[in-house]
This record gives C-alpha cells, structure tokens and sequence, in this order.
C-alpha cells in the first residue's frame, strides 16, 4: 500500500482529504501557497478530530495521531516525497495543467497523480504530464469527513494498477468507491442534473410553486430534501456553473440545458442560504 | 338531497386499471374500510387483494371512481367512457395522469368537470402525499372529494396545475432516463451508478432500482407523455429503457477494471 499521500489545496476539500487519509494512517503532506489557508485548515482539522472525540466517532489515540501525520508544507517540491498526490485545488483547468506539469517534474516516476476535480477531463489533466497511465480522478464529495462516496475515475490512459490503487486507498479511508469512465459529470454531477431541470421547468412553466415541488418531492418520494432547498444549500452559482459545464461538455444536449431562472438568480446575487436569499428567505 | 355522494357511510370505489397500480390502491382502499371492487385491465395480471371484489364495470352505488392506467392511452380512454357512463352524475373520478395530461382525458368523458388527475405510478402511494391536478372545469367539490379521500388514505394531497407526469413522476422518470443512458454508453456498473445516487446526493433509492421498483414500462409512459406534449429531443426515451431490460451492458463497463477472471480470459492463448 502507498504510504505517504501529498495533498494539494487546504480549502475544505483538500483539509477534509486530508483529515481522512491521515485517520486512516497515511503519512499526509498538506501543501498550499497560502500560509494563512493552511493553518485555518489544520484549525479546522483539528475542531473537527475534536467533535468525532467527542461524539465517539475516533478516539482520542486516533485523532492525535491523525494529527501527527498531517505536515503541512508551503513548498510545493516537498510533494516529490509522496506516493500519491491527490489535487484540490480551485476548479479551473488552466490552474490544475499547470499543477500537474509541475507535478510531473518532481514526483517519483511510479507514483500516481489524482485529481478531485468534479467536472474537468482526466484525460486532458493527464496528457500533461509524462505518466499518463498514473493519472486518476478520485473525486470526494463535501464534506469528506462525512461522505462516504469516492469516484473513481478512469481516463483513456489511465493504467489498471493506478485505477486499483487508489480504489484500495479510498477503502483504507473508509469509503465507498465506485468506478466511472472520464465523463462529462461522471456519475453524480450527470445523473442528478434531471433533479433540478426538471424542478426548475415545472417551477418555469408554474405547474406548482418551489415549496411546493420540494414538499412533493420530500413527502411523496421518500427524498431527504427537495430540489429547491438542496440548490439553495449548494449554492445557486455552484449548481449553475456545474450545469453549465456538464452541458457544454455533451456539445449542448438538450437533457442538460440551464434554465433561464438560474442564470437569473446568479445575475441577481441571491444564491441561496450563503447570502440568506435563494428560492428561500434565510434569517 | 345535494349532499356529495362521497360522503355518504360507507365509501363505494370502483377501481379500473393496471397492476401493479390497481392492486396497491385496492389494498390502500379495503385497508382504510372502504368497499372496493376491481377491474383490471386485460392481460394486465393483478392480483384482488384480500377484502375487495373483481367486478366488470362501475355501479349507481359507486361513490368513487378510479381510473389506473399509464401504459396505454387506448385503454384508458375506454375505462374512462365506461366510468363516464355507468357512474352516477357528480361522482367523482381520479384519474392516473403520470402519462397523459388531464386535459387530454377531459376530452375522452362528457363530464370532466368531476374528472381529476393524480401522479399514480407504482410504489408512490407509499408516501404521505398524493398530487392531484383537477380537469379545467373541475369544480370545488370534485377537488374537495379527492382530498377527503386520501385523507381517508393517511395522506395530505397537493393541488398542482395539469401537466405532462404532473411533479414526482417527471422529475423521477427523467432521474431513471438519465441513469440508463448513463448505463447505457457504459460510463459505470449498474450497481455503481445506484451507490453513487444514494451515497453522494442522499437518494432513498438508486435510480435505477427505483426505475425497477416502478416498472420499465410504466416509466417509459411517462416518459413518452411528456415527449408528445413537449415535443422535446430532451424526453427522448434513453435506448435501454426502450430496450425494456437495464441487463446486457451493465457489466461492460470502461471504468472498472477488468476483475482477476476476465483478465485471466484475456491472457489465455
């Protein structure tokens, strides 16, 4: 097993990244360009290893030692040192090409370069760097700590052993990986778009009202939260831009397209609970 | 004498339909006291759950008709007439209207007025609310009967306007859709897309075993109601669904890699 697992980006995906793996005894390098970033994320590592104390969850034994494994480092040349990297920086192809050329020039010739990326081609990140083959999407969802789900996601040149790899590092931590070929939204970001289309359509065309459809949704279809709540936690701009990008990726099809109503809200700043108006009011 | 019929002692309901969707209301109906009697649409199978009666047509005693069918418009629209005809005038009738619009069934009857939609597809009656979708010219009291009755039911309703697969079913059948055309081009496992949908977006239910638990077919009516009245490239039908079976593909997948006895295939000379 891969021992020493390098993390890129401390915002909430790479700390919580971060936090998992080291529970699950990998040796974890943390890296940012930002020296505040990463010492609010080992702040918040360390609330959160605090609270599953607390609730029972990890032992006190467990949660120093986690702590213990986690060095956070602003050098990015002391990623050469990992095994695996596993990329959380900011979702932007032009940010992550770079990452992965510079990746490419100081890891370890055999080991393997993942992305968090939830919307970007693996295979284009990987026809960046020399190592094809070792290049994966291990896509966590937020917040890490709690969601169990890893896709794992396999491009055109990705090589079976890399895919193997990180799928046994993902069951080290605790999760629950499934495999998915290098697709627009891969499983959960394509599947899952029919879910507010189709709410925002109806919301369009005024078959029923938001609270409405979320009441239908929750109490007659068993879902834990409606479309229109669940957009406003996620945030209407994140939702937005990942329909977008889902959409322009399958050249336009029509199953995927954005709905005016959103655009509108984005223009508008309301998206949801962060700025206390979305399709709810939030005091 | 106006009094509405429904209110009278002991509710009298006629259910026309198919199975699996003309059992489940059944059962909900004998469970909640009521006389129930059946008729299930040719060839559909079903099965009478204990307590109701099969019986060819509606009756004068009827205080409730129930009109089930999602797959054929042909059929419903005969059950429809028959209902029309043999129910007394103010009798309500509830209609499945996951695949055709109620403004297309008004159509079908010489009084819409007591004609109302509900989203039936198979499984739904499980939760604790019913949308229904009254006919254009349904008056207060067809809409007022309808809510008493599945308040009789357990359930709270939800009045939405007439449209095609109403909320649930829509936003539910096109979930199916897309997870079969996912599984269709081979993006993932079967079982794969169903634990991705549960455990990342906290889905009761994977897709695609929800598509099974409703019935192929049944989603595929809804599918191909919102397809007509749309006329939408976006309602396609995904090709396994046309299919009618979510086998074949499911474990050629590109993302998994080959397990330890496909690769020994591979490798034998």
């Amino acid at each position: 097993m891969k021992k020493t697992v390098g993390i890129i980006g401390a915002g909430t995906m790479g700390g919580g990244i971060a936090q998992v793996a080291a529970l699950a005894g990998f040796d974890v390098l943390l890296h940012d360009v930002s020296g505040d970033a990463l010492k609010a994320s080992m702040e918040r590592i360390k609330g959160d290893l605090r609270k599953s104390m607390q609730t029972g969850r990890a032992t006190a034994s467990d949660a120093t030692g986690a702590l213990t494994r986690i060095r956070p480092r602003r050098e990015f040349n002391d990623l050469g040192a990992a095994d695996v990297v596993i990329e959380a920086a900011v979702e932007d192809l032009e940010v992550k090409k770079e990452i992965f050329r510079a990746l490419d020039q100081i890891v370890a010739p055999r080991a393997i370069l993942a992305t968090n990326t939830s919307s970007l081609s693996i295979t284009s990140i990987g026809s960046l760097t020399k190592t094809p083959e070792s290049v994966v999407g291990m896509h966590f969802f937020n917040p890490p700590a709690q969601m169990k789900l890893v896709e794992i996601v396999r491009g055109s040149q990705t090589s079976d052993e890399t895919v193997r790899t990180v799928y046994e590092m993902a069951l080290a931590m605790g999760k629950t990986p499934v495999f998915c070929s290098d697709t627009p939204g891969f499983i959960v970001n394509r599947v899952a778009r029919p879910f507010y289309g189709e709410a925002l359509r109806l919301l369009g065309e005024g078959t029923a009202t938001a609270e409405q459809i979320d009441r239908i949704v929750r109490l007659s279809g068993g879902f834990r939260m409606g479309p229109f709540e669940l957009m406003d936690m996620i945030g209407i701009d994140v939702n937005y831009a990942v329909t977008k990008s889902v959409y322009e990726q399958f050249f336009h099809e029509p199953r995927f397209r954005p709905h005016p109503i959103q655009r509108r809200m984005v223009e508008a700043g309301t998206l949801g609970r962060k700025t206390g108006l979305g399709f709810y009011r939030y005091e | 004498m106006n009094r509405p019929r429904d209110t009278e002692a002991k509710r009298c309901v006629f259910i026309a339909g198919e199975s699996p969707l003309a059992e489940e209301y059944a059962s909900a109906c004998v469970g909640a006291g009521m006389e129930v009697a059946v008729r299930f649409n040719a060839g559909s199978g079903g099965k009478l759950p204990a307590g109701a009666v099969r019986r060819a047509r509606a009756g004068k005693k009827d205080t409730l008709g129930i009109e089930l069918t999602n797959t054929s418009r042909e059929t419903k629209r005969k059950n429809l007439a028959d209902m029309d005809r043999a129910l007394p005038s103010g009798t309500p009738i509830l209609s499945a209207s996951a695949a055709t619009t109620v403004a297309e069934q008004s159509a079908w009857v010489r009084a819409p007025e007591r004609l109302i939609g509900i989203a039936a597809l198979p499984s739904l009656l499980q939760g604790t609310l019913v949308e229904i979708a009254p006919s254009l010219p349904a008056g207060r009291q067809a809409i007022e009967a309808s809510q008493r009755f599945f308040r009789e039911l357990g359930k709270e309703t939800s009045v939405v306007q007439d449209s095609p697969g109403m909320v649930l079913p829509r936003i539910l059948c096109m979930l199916v859709n897309e997870a079969s055309f996912a599984l269709g081009e081979g993006i993932a496992r079967r079982g794969d897309i169903d634990t991705a949908m549960t455990l990342g977006t906290n889905y009761p239910l994977g897709p695609l075993a929800w598509g099974m638990k409703i019935g192929l077919e049944q989603v595929r009516a809804v599918l191909e109601g919102l397809r007509r009245e749309f006329g939408e490239e976006r309602y396609r039908t995904a090709p396994l669904l046309s299919r009618g079976t979510l086998e074949g593909s499911a474990e050629r997948s590109a993302g998994a890699p080959p397990t330890h006895s496909q690769k020994q295939r591979g490798n034998r000379p």
